[in-house]
């Protein structure tokens, strides 16, 4: 039976109620709504919003480097803390803001398997007091790791000539163009609907049990490299609407299955399918 | 009373003005007490409706139920359930409109504009993936405009009789 290939980086519920207090570990929920954190959240939880947080307000990026120095004090995290995250919608913004850590070069991280809603399920406590940690002196990141895991607009144009794996994780029906939103969202501002030419799809529910948990590694590695032809070196890139599902599917693939080589094209569809110039494919 | 909007009913506008000046944290405390008091919205036990609906839309992430009650002088009281995956602003925002809206009648309801709503909720939490708020009262607005046809075709019935 094939193993994760990087099984420190998931945790599961019961390893989490042991480590509550563990100073070397700071839990981080990331959730979709945005208020759902100060209804209840894990003891000791701080919260990381994706956009007030980690986007920039004025440019489409993530925040400065000096920024998310700031971000890391203000949350009693330092340059050696596990930063464990998880939240709602089967953990798409704790995946997310685990991969923006990660362009910071904040390499000790993990995510809880299942996030918010498998912790509430097994009825494990939440709380409602936030939690105040000591600044921490966290040096500003000199270097961001864009070109390693994160995917532009030029990069994913000159990829499409590689036919290299572009892995589509959006639900069936924006794939084919019939939803210019998620099924259950508004519009989000696409003025085209179909896809990346040649992306496959490969929706990122695909990665997970009805639980929210991950499959195991034998059932990642049927989907994405027996059926995608996807391998730990090859180049691929994954795109959804505004980079929090793919990120869902980059962390599948770089830390269970261990593929080096993986970007997250966080632009994707509200950019792709708003350029100008930019081609698309329809079935 | 202030920036008062003659289209909103007083009940509403009392809502709106009560988070008009608060600053963004108590905004948000207000908006999570609100949001814990929605299940107060739920039809009571032996409550009969006008007109109930109930249904998952492709807007909303869960289930929501509207059910309407009209007195013998059209003025309206609006129940409500929600699925449990139901996002907490969507929460809050049918918790206040049950409350903002009560004793209104399906004309004052349709007629009710959504600028309303950046004032509650506040800048900052309107954004991408949080569009939901809105959903509630187009909810109610279609539960009112249901009303209204059922009463048109009623009178047009009975007149023709």
């Amino acid at each position: 039976m094939k193993e994760y290939a990087h099984p420190d980086a998931l945790v599961e519920t019961a390893w989490l109620a042991e480590h509550l207090q563990d100073p070397g570990v700071r839990i981080i929920e990331s959730n979709e709504d945005v208020l759902l954190y100060d209804t209840g959240h894990i003891p000791g939880a701080v919260h990381i919003d994706w956009r007030a947080d980690l986007n920039d307000p004025l440019v489409r990026d993530y925040i400065a480097p000096d920024r998310f120095a700031a971000l890391c004090r203000k949350n009693g995290i330092s340059e050696t803390t596990t930063c464990l995250f998880y939240g709602d919608k089967s953990n798409w913004w704790a995946c997310y803001a685990l991969w923006a850590f990660r362009l910071y070069g904040h390499g000790r991280v993990k995510i809880l398997n299942g996030g918010r809603d498998k912790w509430i399920r097994e009825g494990r406590p939440l709380v409602r007091e936030k939690p105040v940690y000591p600044e921490t002196s966290y040096a500003v990141p000199t270097v961001r790791h864009d070109k390693e895991i994160r995917a532009f607009y030029e990069d994913v144009r000159a990829f499409l000539s590689t036919g290299g794996p572009l892995i589509d994780v959006r639900s069936p029906g924006e794939y084919t163009g019939e939803l210019l939103h998620m099924p259950e969202y508004p519009q989000e501002g696409a003025l085209r609907g179909g896809h990346i030419p040649g992306a496959r799809s490969v929706p990122w529910k695909t990665a997970v049990r009805e639980d929210g948990s991950f499959k195991s590694a034998d059932e990642l590695s049927q989907i994405y490299e027996e059926g995608c032809g996807l391998s730990t070196d090859r180049q691929a890139i994954v795109y959804c609407r505004i980079g929090e599902r793919s990120s869902h599917t980059w962390f599948v693939l770089s830390y269970l299955l261990g593929h080096k080589k993986v970007r997250n094209y966080d632009g994707s569809w509200t950019e792709w399918g708003n350029k100008v110039g930019a081609p698309i494919e329809r079935p | 009373m202030q920036n008062v909007d003659p289209s909103l009913p007083v009940h509403l506008q009392e809502v709106v003005d009560l988070f008009a000046h608060l600053p963004e944290q108590e905004k948000r405390e207000l908006l999570i007490a609100y949001s814990d008091r929605s299940v107060e919205c739920s039809p009571k036990e032996g409550e009969n409706f006008t007109l109930s609906d109930i249904r998952k839309d492709e807007e909303c992430t869960d289930s929501v139920g509207v059910f309407l009650k009209a007195d013998s002088q059209n003025r309206l009281l609006f129940r409500m359930t929600l699925g449990p995956h139901v996002q907490t602003l969507t929460r809050a925002m049918a918790s206040i409109l049950c409350q903002g809206l009560a004793g209104s009648t399906a004309e004052e309801v349709m007629a009710v504009p959504s600028g309303f709503v950046p004032k509650i909720v506040g800048t900052e939490l309107v954004r991408q993936r949080s569009q939901t708020v809105y959903y509630i009262l187009a909810r109610m607005k279609g539960a009112c405009r249901q009303l209204l046809a059922e009463r048109r075709q009623a009178n047009l019935a009975s007149s023709a009789s």
